[in-house]
């Protein structure tokens, strides 16, 4: 008897924190970011909660990580309420997944897929240039960074064991740098992420060229979990689709090279879900 | 340059040069040293760095993430030696020595094989160092599984130029040193050296004293030193002072000596030159005494003794400066009063005694000296003629010259016997401190006194003469 009481009170104790901390979680609302932005600028960020805690009256915390799944898996396990993903994890999850906001970029929900290669090498100048070449992706859940070149190697006809060597680069902004380095001689990167560092004058832009730009589409959008979640999330959607009606918002959307927010539609990514059917392997099945 | 220096200077300017030198030595050794330990240490970086590698990059190459290892690659790269410089890099190998990822890539290009041009991957157990050109090494070090299976390599390439010793820091700490070592050094070695000079200098200032001062007193100011090299200088100089006490007490007595000999040769001349009228003048006043009721004849006489008397007067008065007498112009009259002073000498010595004027112009020449000048030839021939010779004397004169030649016979006295006898006899014998007196007259006035060719008659014949002016206008055309 008293050996059970013990372990149940050591059981107690041990839950005890976590109680607490689920408590205090669902109070905040945990928003993921992945390589879809530059999200290592913490500065930035700290900014954009503190907007975001203010006119949702909750406080409002970013959490990072540099690859697709797992912030999906702590999207699907309520470790994150919402996400800001990328259009092919969305189609790919869409059954499980509510569009909250589409970035507007340069004035529409869509971006580009470009390919990259380093400042002055002639000998790429498409997708079939690069049999016996090293090609950097993003990640294998990006649209822009992996399902994009899936498709246009096919459509090129190479073979992906006709490259040298290929790598993931764990986020967009890996991916230039990678091209700028010569680690790899051409890579798959996020149109708007690239535009984005050579706004921002970053180097590794200066050191890549940009030899091709895919057909537009819909831009990484935020997600939540289908069906319940957190209390706020509507008016998070609120908030993020009011961003440009305030001086605060329109700053934060210029750091961020956007022009605001809108509700978008899963229409919207059906040029990702077709290229997604395309390519095998990718997890979307054909319709 | 350094030996024109003082001696005060040089020693503490040596010993700064010393110390100089010596700070200079130091750093260079001090550099060789730490440019050898530097290359130990350089290599010891290497190793620690690809022991970090090889750890961090075991999981990495396990899941086959490249951007991850270059990620590693390019941050462990940076502790490399030189490698800001691009004298050094890192890769990661896979298990079949291909480039996986490094941290130049554009140097280790990915995907490229590079064990295979150094050996075969399967013969790489262990760490291997492998020598390049010059000081270049490569270092290749296995990654294993913790079961031992062969997942890559870490692969280092070092250049030369990354061990080439950068001299100038490497000397900067012992430039440092030397540099403060000299400031302290220098002023000490300064103060040192000036305390060391301190009593070479202190007995060159009494050197430079003796000579100048009174012996006695430098005496009791040479200074006392503990060291024996400039105790044996300040003994030497103490002894040389002393010496020269001795021997300026000797020169004293000495001087002191000769002024009485001076005075007694001096009192010998006035004697002389008062003993020479005084003959005649005695005759006189025989003269004066036998035939003084001659009124013509008294009055002769006593003319003749005035002017013996005054010669005398002037001639104490030429001897003694500080009696100031008139002297008045040579006169006619005063070679009659010379011969009549000579004449009974003469007669007493048998001598014929003749004498003859040739003047042409005004006499103006001083009476006294130009008397006994002619006294002194006069008597001094008289006593050379012999018995029963003869003197012959000749007084001439126009504007410039005035000349006294006498000739008598005798013994031969020429001109180099003169000489010698002038040299020889000056100041003892009284014919030699007259003919002397008439040499110093001669040399006084501007004229001169010398002995002539004689002719077949004469055995002396001597010539004395001045310029025919008066003696302020001999002083200023001297």
């Amino acid at each position: 008897m008293r050996r059970q009481t013990l372990v149940r009170g050591l059981a107690a104790l041990s839950m005890a924190p976590w109680t607490f901390d689920a408590r205090a979680q669902g109070e905040r609302l945990r928003i993921g970011l992945t390589a879809v932005i530059l999200a290592d600028q913490a500065a930035f960020l700290a900014r954009w909660a503190d907007y975001l805690s203010e006119r949702l009256k909750a406080r409002v915390g970013f959490v990072t990580r540099d690859e697709y799944q797992p912030l999906h898996d702590m999207l699907g396990n309520g470790q994150v309420d919402a996400l800001w993903t990328c259009g092919y994890p969305y189609v790919r999850f869409q059954s499980q997944l509510r569009l909250l906001a589409v970035p507007l970029y340069q004035g529409q929900p869509t971006y580009q897929s470009y390919l990259i290669r380093s400042a002055g090498d002639a000998s790429i100048r498409g997708w079939s240039d690069l049999r016996g070449k090293v090609f950097a992706y993003s990640d294998p859940l990006s649209n822009s960074g992996w399902l994009v070149a899936q498709g246009q190697f096919a459509a090129a006809g190479v073979a992906p064991r006709e490259l040298r060597r290929a790598f993931f680069a764990h986020g967009h902004r890996n991916v230039a740098e990678a091209v700028a380095a010569g680690l790899a001689h051409a890579g798959a990167i996020d149109g708007y992420v690239w535009e984005t560092m050579k706004r921002q004058g970053m180097g590794a832009v200066a050191q890549t060229e940009v030899i091709w730009k895919s057909p537009r589409h819909g831009f990484p959008p935020i997600v939540a979990p289908l069906g319940g979640g957190h209390l706020r999330l509507d008016d998070l959607q609120r908030v993020l689709l009011e961003m440009p009606r305030d001086e605060a918002g329109r700053a934060l959307l210029e750091a961020l090279n956007l022009d605001g927010f809108v509700a978008g539609s899963p229409g919207l990514f059906d040029s990702i879900r077709r290229l997604a059917q395309s390519v095998p392997g990718s997890g979307v099945a054909a319709s | 340059m350094l030996a024109r220096l003082p001696y005060r200077v040089q020693i503490p300017l040596g010993l700064s040069v010393a110390v100089v030198i010596a700070a200079l030595l130091v750093t260079v050794v001090a550099a060789q040293f730490s440019a050898r330990v530097a290359r130990q240490d350089r290599l010891a970086t290497v190793d620690r760095a690809i022991a970090l590698l090889g750890d961090q990059a075991r999981p990495l190459l396990a899941a086959e993430d490249t951007w991850r290892v270059f990620a590693l690659l390019r941050s462990t790269a940076a502790l490399l030696p030189a490698a800001e410089a691009g004298h050094s890099r890192a890769a990661v190998l896979d298990a079949e020595g291909r480039v996986f990822a490094a941290s130049d890539p554009r140097r280790l290009e990915t995907g490229r094989a590079l064990l295979g041009q150094l050996s075969p991957a399967s013969d790489i157990t262990r760490r291997r160092l492998v020598d390049g050109a010059g000081d270049a090494v490569t270092l290749i070090d296995p990654i294993r599984s913790e079961d031992g299976q062969l997942l890559g390599f870490v692969y280092v390439e070092v250049d030369a130029p990354a061990f080439a010793p950068d001299w100038a820091a490497l000397s900067q700490p012992a430039l440092i040193g030397a540099l403060l070592a000299v400031a302290v050094l220098v002023p000490a070695g300064w103060l040192i050296g000036r305390r060391m000079t301190r009593p070479v200098a202190s007995i060159a200032r009494l050197i430079e004293r003796i000579g100048r001062e009174d012996p006695a007193v430098l005496q009791a100011q040479v200074p006392y030193t503990a060291d024996p090299e400039l105790a044996r200088i300040s003994g030497a100089v103490g002894r040389l002072i002393g010496e020269m006490q001795v021997r300026q007490q000797a020169e004293q007595r000495a001087i002191s000596a000769e002024r009485m000999a001076a005075v007694g040769r001096l009192t010998a001349a006035v004697a002389h030159e008062i003993n020479n009228p005084l003959g005649g003048l005695l005759n006189a006043t025989q003269t004066l005494r036998l035939h003084g009721a001659h009124e013509a004849t008294r009055l002769q006489t006593l003319s003749l003794l005035e002017r013996g008397l005054q010669q005398i007067r002037t001639t104490v008065a030429a001897l003694v400066p500080q009696v100031r007498v008139e002297d008045r112009p040579l006169e006619l009259n005063d070679l009659a009063d010379v011969v009549a002073l000579v004449l009974p000498l003469a007669s007493r010595a048998g001598v014929e005694l003749r004498s003859h004027a040739d003047v042409s112009a005004p006499l103006r020449v001083p009476s006294a000296v130009v008397r006994q000048v002619m006294l002194n030839l006069l008597v001094n021939a008289v006593k050379a003629a012999g018995e029963q010779g003869w003197v012959n004397a000749v007084l001439s004169a126009d504007a410039e010259v005035l000349r006294f030649s006498v000739r008598n016979s005798g013994e031969r006295l020429d001109a180099a016997a003169l000489e010698q006898t002038l040299v020889r006899e000056s100041g003892n014998d009284p014919r030699g401190f007259g003919l002397w007196v008439c040499r110093e007259v001669a040399n006084q006035f501007g004229g001169g006194f010398a002995a002539r060719d004689a002719d077949a008659a004469a055995a002396t014949h001597l010539t004395f003469w001045i310029p025919n002016r008066e003696r302020h206008a001999i002083a200023a055309a001297d």
